[in-house]
């Protein structure tokens, strides 16, 4: 039930009450406060600037509901993008949920930023300037499960993250690396989106996934060469898209046996070695489009579910009856929606069609012109 | 070019396909406690599985939410689920967005389009969205804003753009929104119409920081309880500007060249309670301080000076019986 109250806000809202109370409201509670005997409070004190002595105010301070100047609060959401900040606000109400800063000029997020936000459950970091998270920053934030991190400068995933992290992206940073202890512990960590750092397969280390759960991995735009092995075994989908992968070998997948959907375009890929598809008997989705493959991957035809494989713009010569198709039509559960061939030195005219039997219809295929 | 439009058909029907992405985010459904993970994977028996909604490839779509970020797309992808809620396609290569784009999305009550390259929005790009409530639009090279924006809209931002005009008819009936952000655009005074933001009847918070304008904009809604005008080349606070604005709470005038406050300022603006003049040129202190009743003040530090050789003012106000609101607020330097 909490959760859903959660989710509506995550949805970034569909929650009606946008911003603070009405002004009648407002204006009611300050004149009813107003005529309160108030007694102060010197531990209340929230003013901006440190005061010499404790202020005892006559009323509280906060009055107003406290927000940051500039930041809207709303339905436990504080709202401070774009507003020039070169620091997190100090006076973020302890109950907030949701916290966008994105696009300001945060350097570092120390210690004390986000202490005793313990409703916190997500943070958005984007664009900023971040080179620095204090390890004890996520001390308090028990409840966080959605951090964006994306288009900072950071050179490492930060330590201690909470693990009741579901959502992490970083993507565009500085991270060279995967710590063997960076994810300890996040049992439910189900999206990782890392894409655009300087990755190579050396950088993750041995063990680093392990006992974590990760359903979508993607890892495009970074140096890997190879497919990594130590992936979470759980994924469902993992996009490796933009690297440098040159061949996929018999093991690679051994891991990955729930994957669904897999995403290698714009790689160097010249080789897919036998066997190795048959590893993800669930895959519905192939992605292969402008790699260096000379031939159509062995194994497709065992794929019972896979509907949809891009292979344009690769350098494959031949198509064979068999090469997408069982011999057996029963075999295949479900068929092919998409194929795509294009841009290949394929003599299409050779190719029979047949080779195409297992297709939801003939607008399935696209074979095309190509051009050098 | 003949390929590449069967290619784009093709992959229209690709999407058509029927997978479906689950798990990612089901535990939020869930209660803490009980099993998180991906649903069953149903064995699919026959030899066609209907047909249902697709997520874009490389995109995560759960429980309506569409997040399509950082993928270098050129365009808005075709064929999202049809009841997507929330649709993130921040941090993309997007240059224009076209008529028919979010055609379907009814139910779109979020659409994030933040850093992209959009100089282009066809001014029937949002007719279908019947439940928009906030457009974000930061960080493109938009000239103008888009028109025909739906009535329905609670929040916008276009931070970050290259928007030169606001003009009234953009904003004509939106008569739900609360939130518009036009900061750190080339806008000048002569580029906001008058009684630009006046259509809007709930509006609460306006933000237009760090632009070229030299006035505070006039005909302002009396339902504005925020306005945030930094950075701006302003150099004189008029009190007709303020006029009206009875629920006015927060004031931001900081990064002005401010030379003068009209006296009567403050008596126009009757609920204030924070009001930011540091860094600007005032010489003495706003006439009215003194007898508005709820203003916190963060004078700047020359304003400060003129209280340094007397008792701090706040204590002595505070002393009044019966004056309760008036706490002033000094730069650090000031003590």
């Amino acid at each position: 039930m909490k959760e859903c109250v959660l989710l509506a806000l995550l949805a970034l809202c569909s929650a009606k009450p946008l911003f603070r109370p009405s002004y009648v409201t407002l204006k009611n509670m300050m004149l009813k406060d107003m005529e309160d005997e108030v007694d102060g409070d010197p531990d209340d004190d929230n003013s901006l600037f440190p005061t010499r002595e404790p202020i005892n105010p006559f009323f509280p301070f906060d009055l107003f509901p406290t927000c940051p100047f500039g930041c809207q609060c709303y339905s436990r959401v504080v709202h401070c993008s774009d507003l020039g900040l070169s620091s997190v606000p100090s006076n973020i109400p302890f109950d907030t949920q949701m916290v966008d800063l994105q696009n300001n000029k945060i350097k570092e997020i120390k210690e004390n930023d986000f202490k005793g936000l313990t409703s916190l459950y997500a943070l958005i970091l984007n664009n900023n300037k971040l080179t620095k998270i204090h390890p004890k920053a996520f001390l308090t934030t028990k409840k966080l499960r959605r951090l964006y991190l994306s288009h900072n400068q950071l050179s490492e995933i930060p330590f201690n993250l909470p693990k009741s992290l579901a959502e992490l992206r970083i993507h565009d940073n500085k991270v060279k690396k995967i710590q063997k202890e960076t994810f300890k512990g996040m049992t439910t960590l189900h999206v990782l989106e890392m894409s655009a750092n300087p990755l190579d397969n050396n950088g993750i280390e041995p063990g680093a996934f392990e006992g974590v759960t990760v359903f979508h991995i993607r890892i495009a735009e970074a140096k890997l060469t190879s497919i990594p092995k130590d992936l979470p075994s759980t994924l469902l989908e993992l996009h490796l898209d933009y690297n440098k992968i040159s061949t996929v070998e018999l093991e690679d997948f051994k891991r990955y046996k729930e994957l669904q959907r897999l995403g290698l375009g714009n790689n160097r890929i010249t080789d897919i070695e036998n066997g190795s598809l048959a590893n993800i008997p669930r895959v519905r989705e192939i992605h292969l489009e402008n790699n260096k493959l000379k031939k159509i991957p062995p194994g497709l035809q065992e794929l019972k579910y896979l509907q949809i494989i891009f292979l344009h713009s690769n350098s494959i010569t031949k198509v064979g009856v068999n090469d997408f198709c069982p011999t057996v039509p029963k075999m295949k559960k479900s068929l092919y929606s998409a194929i795509s061939l294009s841009n290949n030195p394929v003599r299409y005219w050779e190719v029979q069609p047949a080779a195409f039997r297992c297709v939801v219809s003939r607008m399935s295929v696209q074979l095309g012109n190509f051009r050098k | 070019m003949k390929a590449t439009i069967i290619f784009l058909l093709l992959a229209q029907v690709s999407w058509a396909g029927p997978f479906q992405q689950r798990g990612l985010f089901d535990f939020m459904l869930e209660d803490e406690a009980s099993g998180i993970g991906p649903e069953e994977h149903a064995p699919v028996d026959s030899d066609l599985e209907p047909l249902g909604p697709v997520c874009p490839f490389r995109c995560q779509c759960h429980l309506r939410v569409v997040q399509c970020s950082d993928l270098g797309l050129e365009k808005v992808p075709k064929d999202l689920p049809p009841d997507t809620t929330l649709l993130d396609l921040q941090n993309n290569k997007i240059t224009e967005i076209k008529d028919g784009d979010f055609k379907n999305l009814k139910n779109l009550h979020t659409l994030i389009l933040v850093n992209n390259k959009i100089n282009k929005i066809s001014p029937g790009a949002f007719t279908p969205l019947l439940k928009l409530e906030r457009l974000y639009l930061s960080k493109n090279l938009l000239k103008e804003l888009p028109e025909k924006m739906p009535k329905t809209l609670q929040e916008l931002r276009a931070h970050e753009n290259e928007i030169t005009k606001v003009r009234k008819a953009v904003f004509n009936g939106l008569n739900q929104m609360i939130v518009v952000e036009l900061g750190t655009n080339p806008l000048k005074s002569s580029g906001i119409e008058n009684g630009a933001f006046q259509g809007m009847k709930k509006l609460s918070y306006i933000r237009i920081a760090d632009t070229n304008i030299t006035t505070i904009p006039q005909g302002l809604p009396p339902s504005l309880t925020e306005l945030h005008l930094e950075g701006n080349k302003i150099t004189k606070v008029d009190s007709s500007s303020l006029k009206g604005l009875n629920n006015l709470a927060k004031l931001g005038l900081s990064f002005n060249s401010i030379s003068a406050v009209d006296n009567g300022t403050l008596a126009n603006t009757p609920h204030l309670r924070e009001l930011h003049l540091d860094n600007n040129k005032l010489i003495k202190v706003p006439g009215g301080l003194a007898e508005h009743k709820y203003i916190q003040v963060r004078p700047h530090h020359e304003i400060c000076e003129e209280y340094l050789g007397s008792e701090c003012p706040y204590r002595d106000v505070r002393r009044q019986e019966g004056k309760l609101c008036l706490q002033i607020f000094f730069a650090e330097r000031c003590f």
